[in-house]
């Protein structure tokens, strides 16, 4: 579980505040609020990147600040925004450095290693661009393999931001599914921000809302104040 | 794994290559030699024997600093390349080689004996590397630009060049002989007897980039991703322009500058061998650095006898054109 009391958010000043928030594992979180709002640096502040203005995440009951990088590394997997891709790095080689913790001194998997790999582009349909070179991908195949390279992390949770930006529509099906089902049967927290509203909500996610009339993160519980935010 | 037998096949033949360079490199020069020679010289070493004194003190040292520093500043410059995520980073073209410079002038124009000892000498190298090091790193962080970070390194260089002309032209003639004749800077100022000193300092930085092989594949990704994955960056910044350091420092202070070499060899193994693997990496610029100072050293021995190439001059001619191809490439 990931808590959040009384904090603010913000990179030099305070964004938008915090109540109380909590993410359990098993579901799947989803973050809206309209452009420049702060949702991408709530989820940064989730992942240990920035500091919180106020207040500190609380990690299945330890804060946030208390674990060293390794620690977070093992907890959480980040996918960013806009992934950049690397010449002469292949998707395989790529994926393999999300298994970074598990591999020797040299960066070199073992054969469960290379087993979550294989299983990864299988689940997320990537196969045929195993030997093709980060940068010269697509940018929504390079998220995809993104979101395949956290899937890698075995970690708790995973924060996603905005993974479906870059993505055709059946593929922004197949990866809320995808979350779903991760969700689901690997019990894992994983926490999405969106402005795929209007598909999101066709998902039993739990949905949350940064009001800009407030300057404030709040689980919604009646649809019509999305409406009221998108619409003001 | 076709790709995995192609990059074998490729590192064999470099190594067969390297061997072979050597074994010519002990044979040709002023006075010929006889392979029966060679085999002596090393194996069944006599004074006596002029070919065999040639071939040991002189030949034998110049190949083996050839192999190292031609090793040491492509690891060097690989480093540098995957620190500044940028193709045009080189520990002669951001300055590191003017910062051993600089502190190596100061050092000996200013006449104190110890920095004429080779412990002075290497001392003030890896000293003036490393706090230029820290200097480039430390501008690295607002200049974004990667062509914009290479010309502040050559600018850095020209100011260093004046300060060191002031000083030749405010110094005693006992100091400036000795600064002089370093400044030359060539394969063949190293003796036998410095061989054991600059081997271990080199093994020791090849043990150093060995240890962050793994952070470094990370590091490709940029500085979020390393974060994220559990690393902390500036411990790996500082290891990684430590190393760096240590490499070109130890080879400017015994070699003088070699230009070039830092730049252009990682980016060739990086197109040669399609990959961000460090391992693999730092084994192919260790045997492709070793390989062009060795045919460099090869082509200069060959004129010798029409013409006195100095090393850094030749490898200027070759290195100089090789980034004007890869700048084209980046602004076209």
């Amino acid at each position: 579980m990931i808590s959040f009391r009384k904090g603010s958010i913000g990179f030099d000043k305070s964004l938008f505040s915090v109540e109380e928030i909590e993410f359990a594992r098993g579901g799947v979180h989803v973050l809206m609020g309209r452009n420049g709002i702060g949702k991408s640096a709530f989820l940064n502040t989730i992942s240990g990147m920035i500091n919180p203005i106020k207040g500190s995440p609380d990690f299945d009951g330890k804060a946030l600040y208390k674990y060293t990088n390794k620690e977070l590394s093992t907890k959480i997997a980040y996918v960013s925004s806009s992934p950049s891709g690397v010449p002469f790095l292949s998707v395989d080689a790529y994926l393999m450095l999300g298994r970074n913790q598990f591999t020797n001194l040299f960066g070199r998997g073992n054969a469960s290693d290379n087993k979550a790999v294989i299983e990864a582009k299988q689940i997320f349909e990537i196969e045929h661009l195993s030997s093709k070179f980060t940068n010269e991908l697509s940018s929504g195949e390079l998220h995809l393999c993104a979101i395949a390279k956290a899937y890698v992390q075995q970690t708790d949770y995973i924060l996603l931001d905005e993974p479906t930006s870059h993505l055709d529509y059946a593929n922004k099906i197949k990866v809320y599914q995808l979350l779903e089902k991760l969700a689901e049967t690997h019990n894992k927290g994983i926490i999405i921000s969106t402005h795929d509203l209007d598909l999101a909500f066709k998902f039993p996610f739990n949905f949350y809302l940064i009001d800009s009339k407030h300057q404030q993160l709040k689980p919604i519980k009646d649809f019509k104040e999305v409406e009221l935010e998108f619409k003001s | 794994m076709n790709s995995s037998r192609f990059n074998k096949f490729i590192l064999l033949l470099v190594s067969i290559s390297i061997i072979t360079l050597v074994i010519l490199g002990l044979r040709i020069g002023d006075i010929p030699t006889g392979f029966s020679d060679v085999y002596h010289a090393i194996f069944n070493y006599s004074e006596n024997n002029l070919s065999e004194l040639i071939i040991r003190e002189i030949r034998l040292p110049r190949l083996c600093i050839a192999v190292i520093s031609g090793a040491a500043l492509s690891i060097a410059g690989m480093l540098m390349q995957t620190l500044f995520q940028n193709p045009l980073a080189g520990p002669y073209v951001l300055g590191i080689n003017s910062g051993s410079s600089l502190t190596v002038a100061l050092g000996l124009l200013s006449g104190m004996q110890f920095f004429n000892s080779e412990l002075g000498l290497i001392g003030s190298a890896l000293l003036g590397a490393f706090i230029f090091g820290l200097f480039i790193l430390f501008t690295a962080s607002f200049i974004r630009n990667q062509i914009g970070l290479l010309l502040f390194g050559v600018m850095l260089g020209s100011f260093v060049a004046a300060i060191i002309t002031i000083l030749e032209a405010s110094s005693q003639a006992q100091s400036l002989k000795a600064f002089a004749l370093w400044s030359m800077g060539s394969l063949n100022g190293v003796s036998i007897e410095q061989l054991p000193l600059i081997s271990f300092v080199f093994i020791v930085g090849c043990i150093g980039t060995l240890l962050i092989v793994k952070p470094l594949n990370v590091l490709v990704l940029g500085e979020d991703e390393c974060r994220l994955m559990g690393y902390n960056l500036k411990s790996l910044r500082l290891a990684i322009i430590f190393i760096t350091a240590l490499f070109t420092g130890l080879i400017t202070a015994f070699c003088g500058p070699i230009a070039f070499v830092g730049l252009a060899v990682p980016n060739l193994t990086r197109m040669l061998f399609k990959t961000q693997n460090h391992l693999l990496l730092l084994l192919a610029n260790m045997l492709f650095g070793a390989f062009f100072i060795l045919s460099c050293d090869l082509i200069i021995q060959v004129l010798s006898d029409i013409i006195l190439i100095p090393i850094n001059a030749l490898t200027s001619l070759v290195g100089a054109p090789f980034v004007i191809y890869i700048l084209i490439r980046k602004l076209r």
